[in-house]
């Protein structure tokens, strides 16, 4: 993975103390709360219900062992020992006090690691495939260019006030583990006709109020000229983009509203400018040098194992079916890690628990740990003949639920209970369905089915896209949960189509189950969830949940 | 308000011409407005001329007229509206504008590096700022990874040892 | 409706509220219930002075029950802690 060399090291050591300054200046009455605000948001801390919150990066959620040591430290030694891993690949800990943060951030520093742009109206932590370097589809490693894209985001010193928050999302599979279509901007990397990598620009998706898919502005881009394009998408946007109108200041209602082609024609005029001046052209050195952190690591020559005699153990065979993919080459396996025990939290871990999978993940998968948008963690190299052994480990630890994309994968947002945003809880909601579907048979009968839960409109708990969605909404003071249906984040991206009349919290799970069983009643062999529903539509859902009402 | 060039406090020579205020002796600055309406009045002065823009206003609508300007200034109404950032970038590449670009309205300590990054190069700042800050603000940060309009090499330049990009622009 | 002045303290984030003598206490059963729209008032001038000498951050007012409870669920759950964390905030200490 990557490494900083002296000039990453040396801004994250000043931001540090730049930062340091900052909160000095704030507890003197020098800078008021609001001219301090937007400065502390953009090291990621927040004021939430309870206490700040600081938000780390994990720059396209890849970390190594020692990092992700250094975070079960920062846990234990300035927090409550655990910590919340986001659907933006990124760690969340709720307790920590504004005198601490700039240590937090040293400590932080010391193990090339930082809170840059994990809020704020600028260019937030460059999400990416949680399985790139080991999934066999993929044409090239994303994270080169998520990296790329990483330096040059940071500290831009024209795209830091911008309209909005503005967030990039790089694949380079065909199968879109990373929710591109539902970004400000998401990069879809392939190759042309002449094996040539050649980058597709989709811009203007996302989620929140107006849920919207991407469209595709930046077709076949070259390499030597992405950050180019890039640079022409976001100025365009930081000049026409709508600052009246919070609700309506993100890139995809600017292109939603001139069109797509508009929105072609401007980011092409302003990249064909950009491109004359010359100076954003990467070197071929540059991407060779960034390249070099991401080369596979020393795999062994195996055979595929035969786990025959292991299956028998009926829960290990459970979890090698839900949670171990593919990996690249034979021999090797890639293990998601749920963090999403029945009835837990999702996305929470403990220190011991982070501890744990740092050991693990230098002992068994090359020093280093995923984080999926989805809220798990992912060791992307195992050898299969150890995928027992982890097991059992992980098991004991409560790392070990083999329901990976089930339907107790269930991705939340922090919700009431903690977010200063929230109109209801979402985690309690997720609790309870957890325990209504516990059942492990039950769940690999329903097949793959992903819930998604935000406890407000700004969506952080991506329920646009869940093939079932809940969003939390406040009705004179009493949580009620609304339902969508059919959407994705995937390759298919759809948004969900409100089902009707929302519910209150103790009916969501008996609510959930009617839908689960409408499914199971009309799909056809192999259909999963999502497919029977776009195969026959909102109305048969509809009818079964309201009929009694 | 005090204004800040080159690292110094220096003094404001220009005049703040209102719409409809009558044209003083000396360096003016006025609106874009009232350039387009004046402009065959306003060129041939021979005091120093300048523009002001409000942020909502791109120095392209200038066009070719942006070499007559001795001084550009760019409005920041709110910290948060960032177009001014834009606007200086546009200035000094797109239109290859040469004179003082000049930052005015609510602008925060934090914020003075970025906009000298852009290439804005003098700035109204708040009554009793201190030069000390004004420096050490702009001593914050030492490598910058992406090229902008200061001149400055980035750290892509710097890793492969390449000129920085108006060093380039120079030998062409 | 009888009110209660809040804010997060600026040190650590804590949850505080005004109390009768004019402390800002971390529990919601000492503080302060203002009865008329008056003493929201003068309260709510107390919790903007704080602001300005950086003890506060964002002192606000809200309502509660006769049974002198918070109305809204964010209030319930800012007095407590998580709900889904019953060991953490301040309904650990009890």
């Amino acid at each position: 993975m990557y490494r900083y060399d002296e000039f990453d090291q040396k801004l994250v050591d000043e931001r540090v103390a730049q930062f340091r300054g900052q909160v000095a200046r704030r507890l003197s009455g020098e800078l008021t709360e609001e001219e301090f605000k937007p400065l502390r948001l953009m090291n990621g801390l927040y004021l939430q219900l309870h206490a700040y919150m600081l938000r780390v990066a994990i720059p396209y959620g890849t970390l190594s062992s020692r990092q992700l040591k250094m975070l079960a430290h920062i846990a234990r030694k300035y927090d409550k020992g655990y910590a919340h891993f986001t659907t933006r690949q990124n760690l969340q800990y709720n307790w920590p006090k504004l005198g601490d943060v700039p240590d937090i951030l040293a400590d932080l520093a010391s193990v090339e690691m930082h809170a840059i742009q994990t809020s704020g109206n600028c260019i937030r932590n460059v999400t990416s495939d949680h399985f790139a370097g080991a999934a066999a589809d993929e044409v090239d490693d994303p994270r080169v260019w998520s990296e790329i894209i990483r330096q040059w985001s940071t500290f831009h010193p024209e795209f830091s006030y911008l309209p909005r928050k503005f967030k990039i999302a790089v694949t380079a599979a065909p199968k879109d583990r990373a929710a591109i279509k539902v970004h400000d901007i998401g990069i879809v990397i392939r190759r042309d006709a002449s094996a040539k990598l050649a980058f597709d620009v989709y811009v203007g998706g996302g989620q929140g109020r107006t849920p919207l898919v991407g469209h595709l502005i930046g077709e076949g881009i070259e390499a030597g000229d992405l950050l180019a394009y890039l640079e022409a998408t976001m100025r365009v946007y930081n000049q026409y983009g709508r600052r009246d109108n919070l609700y309506k200041a993100r890139i995809k209602i600017l292109v939603h509203q001139i069109g797509a082609n508009e929105m072609r024609c401007q980011v092409a005029a302003e990249f064909a400018e950009i491109k004359q001046h010359g100076a954003l052209t990467l070197p071929q050195a540059e991407i060779d040098r960034i390249n070099a952190y991401f080369l596979d690591p020393a795999f062994e020559k195996l055979p595929d194992e035969d786990l025959t005699a292991q299956r028998k153990n009926k829960a290990f065979a459970a979890w090698v079916e839900t949670n171990v993919a593919k990996h690249k080459v034979p021999g090797y396996a890639i293990v998601t890690i749920s963090l999403k025990p029945i009835g837990g939290i999702p996305g929470d871990a403990s220190a011991d628990q982070m501890d744990l999978v740092a050991s693990l993940a230098e002992r068994l998968s090359f020093d280093e740990i995923r984080v999926s948008h989805e809220q798990n963690l992912v060791l992307a190299h195992v050898r299969q003949r150890d995928l027992f052994e982890l097991w059992q480990t992980l098991d004991k630890a409560g790392l070990g639920t083999a329901n990976h994309a089930l339907i107790t994968d269930i991705i939340a947002c922090p919700g009431l209970d903690y977010c200063d945003l929230a109109n209801a809880r979402s985690i309690n909601i997720a609790q309870a369905l957890s325990k209504r579907f516990a059942d492990l048979d039950r769940q690999r009968n329903i097949g793959e089915l992903k819930l998604k839960i935000s406890g407000c409109i700004n969506a952080c708990g991506h329920h646009h896209v869940g093939h079932i969605g809940i969003l939390g909404v406040d009705k004179k003071g009493v949580e009620y949960y609304q339902i969508t249906l059919g959407g994705s984040g995937a390759e298919d991206a759809s948004v969900g189509e409100i089902l009707g009349p929302a519910f209150g919290e103790a009916d969501v799970p008996d609510a959930i189950e009617k839908l689960v069983d409408t499914y199971l009643a009309a799909r056809q062999p192999g259909e999963r969830f999502l497919d029977t529903y776009r195969r026959v539509g909102i109305q048969p859902f509809r009818e079964k949940l309201y009929a009694a009402h | 308000m005090p204004l800040i060039k080159d690292n110094a406090f220096v003094e404001d020579t220009f005049a703040r011409v209102a719409d409809d205020a009558a044209l003083p002796e000396g360096a003016i600055i006025v609106s874009l407005k009232r350039f387009q309406a004046e402009r065959d009045v306003l060129v041939p002065r021979n005091t120093p001329l300048g523009v002001r823009l409000s942020s909502d206003q791109s120095p392209e609508a200038l066009g070719a007229d942006v070499h007559h300007f001795a001084l550009i200034e760019l409005e920041f109404p709110k910290f948060k509206d960032g177009r001014g950032y834009s606007w200086a970038r546009l200035l000094r590449q797109r239109l290859g504008y040469k004179g003082e670009v000049r930052a005015t309205g609510d602008v925060l300590r934090d914020q003075w590096l970025f906009m000298s990054r852009v290439g804005i190069d003098s700035f109204e700042v708040r009554a009793g700022t201190r030069i000390e800050d004004f420096r050490a603000a702009m001593a914050e940060q030492t490598f910058f990874y992406q090229p902008a309009s200061d001149g400055v090499r980035s750290v892509l330049d710097l890793r492969h040892s390449r000129p920085a990009p108006f060093a380039l622009a120079a030998a062409q | 409706m009888a009110q209660v002045l809040t804010a997060n303290r600026l040190s650590d984030g804590e949850v505080v509220y005004l109390a009768a003598d004019g402390a800002w206490v971390e529990s919601f059963d000492a503080a302060k219930i203002l009865a008329t729209p008056a003493d929201g008032e003068a309260a709510l001038a107390v919790g903007q002075e704080a602001e300005r000498n950086q003890q506060l951050v964002h002192a606000y007012l809200f309502d509660i029950t006769p049974a002198k409870k918070p109305v809204k669920m964010r209030e319930i759950i800012r007095a407590a802690g998580p709900t889904v964390r019953r060991d953490l905030g301040k309904q650990a200490a009890f």
